[in-house]
């Protein structure tokens, strides 16, 4: 129960602080806008590019939330109480993932048809595009999450956490940019579950003691 | 944080040094001697292959040190041994110069054979980003204050950044790239010929001495580091 107490206060934390929780996706939107800033509005075919914009913003704003996994509790001091309590840390992390990945992809994945709207995608392709964010944002939520734990006890993670994040992000745009790969997409996530679940267990048991 | 190494390896390596140098620098001439003016030119890229004998060893060497240091990165994790955090923090540098070294000469070769200096081609995206991978564990080091910590954290970087060398290993023959797949790995009759291979063979075992050469200096270095901080304590 208190496994659903936790993922309960972190979205709720997450939903009153209305800034925290619209953006992810208005920063989604806001690169999307770029595009044809670049490109001209002159283009004849938005589908590919969107396509591949889709996935690099759903990267950078996915890297400007992280913050907010660990990094917050951990200077307010929540995070002591919250390893204090009776959950095991492996619940409390995945509890941690789970909250955050809802508090912020779901908002990009409600956005994306709307995206796909001012670049003329076709429903078809955005339920595609919708399938391939739904299997892939979690592995890059939990990859995330587990090098800002990694690096909570520097005072600038911000600046060299993204060298670590992102060239492991490639796989996910490798595979995202690709239409019929959201198995392969599922299977990573899972893979990166597991793997940033061990990382961010033992980099929080580090910085408990 | 302290070390076990006794005081006597900085003598010893005192005494080494200069003998390891000077012999790094009579196989380097012995090496640039054969691979400049004692071998033949390459039948189709003419002189311009040459710059092998320099890009083909550092390349090599860049995984190998990136492997040495995930290697020590686990050693520490199993016998929780600091000297294996000083091993790993001594090659990252010459990891990344190596890294930087094969990234560049491979663009100046890649100029008159390819056509251009830089390819999105898998090996050498892959190996652009065990360069960022070497940055990433030179900075875990610099910004965070708390030393201890710093070995902690940056072991278990160095070991998630190995992930990236088995892909680096067989990007070439997963995807079909235009980088070359390897030509001296099959022992028993590799696809070039022995006046080429000896000269690359040399080069290779100068780049190892140099290798050893600038890790044993920075090994020296950092032992010394952490007697100062032990005696500021």
């Amino acid at each position: 129960m208190q496994f659903y107490n936790l993922i309960i206060r972190d979205l709720k934390l997450a939903f009153y602080s209305s800034t925290n929780f619209l953006l992810a996706a208005s920063f989604l939107i806001l690169i999307l806008i770029l595009i044809p800033f670049v490109f001209g509005s002159n283009v004849s075919n938005f589908s590919l590019l969107f396509r591949g914009f889709i996935w690099i913003s759903i990267a950078l704003s996915i890297l400007l939330t992280l913050d907010r996994v660990f990094n917050s509790d951990y200077e307010d001091g929540n995070l002591d109480t919250i390893i204090l309590t009776q959950i095991p840390i492996e619940l409390i992390v995945f509890a941690k993932f789970i909250s955050h990945w809802i508090a912020n992809c779901i908002p990009i994945i409600i956005v994306i048809p709307l995206a796909g709207i001012l670049f003329e995608i076709g429903i078809q392709d955005s339920l595609n595009i919708i399938t391939n964010v739904l299997a892939g944002s979690p592995g890059m939520v939990f990859i995330g999450s587990a090098i800002s734990a990694l690096t909570l006890g520097s005072k600038r993670a911000g600046i060299y956490k993204t060298i670590i994040i992102i060239p492991l992000y490639i796989p996910f745009i490798i595979f995202g940019a690709d239409q019929e790969s959201s198995l392969v997409l599922l299977g990573l996530s899972m893979i990166a579950g597991v793997f940033s679940l061990f990382i961010s267990v033992y980099s929080l048991r580090l910085y408990a003691e | 944080m302290y070390f076990k190494l006794p005081n006597k390896i900085i003598d010893e390596l005192r005494r080494w040094l200069p003998i390891l140098s000077l012999t790094t620098l009579i196989v380097f001439l012995v090496g640039l001697y054969f691979s400049i003016l004692n071998s033949p030119p390459d039948y189709l890229q003419g002189d311009s292959m040459r710059i092998m004998y320099i890009h083909v060893p550092a390349a090599w060497l860049a995984l190998g040190s990136y492997s040495f240091l995930a290697l020590s990165c686990v050693c520490w994790f199993i016998f929780r041994n600091p000297n294996f955090n000083l091993f790993a923090k001594s090659i990252a540098p010459i990891g990344a110069i190596f890294t930087l070294i094969a990234l560049v000469t491979g663009s100046i070769w890649g100029k008159p054979t390819w056509g251009t200096w830089w390819a999105w081609d898998a090996r050498l995206t892959s190996m652009l980003i065990l360069f960022f991978l070497y940055v990433a564990y030179i900075m875990t080091w610099q910004s965070i204050v708390n030393k201890e910590l710093a070995a902690k954290i940056s072991a278990a970087l160095g070991v998630i950044g190995f992930i990236n060398i088995p892909i680096i290993k067989f990007s070439v023959d997963w995807w079909n790239t235009l980088h070359q797949p390897a030509t001296i790995s099959k022992l028993s009759a590799p696809s070039i010929h022995i006046s080429m291979l000896t000269p690359l063979l040399i080069m290779t075992f100068a780049y190892i001495l140099f290798l050893a050469t600038l890790f044993l200096i920075r090994l020296k270095i950092e032992i010394i580091e952490q007697k100062i901080l032990r005696a500021n304590k």
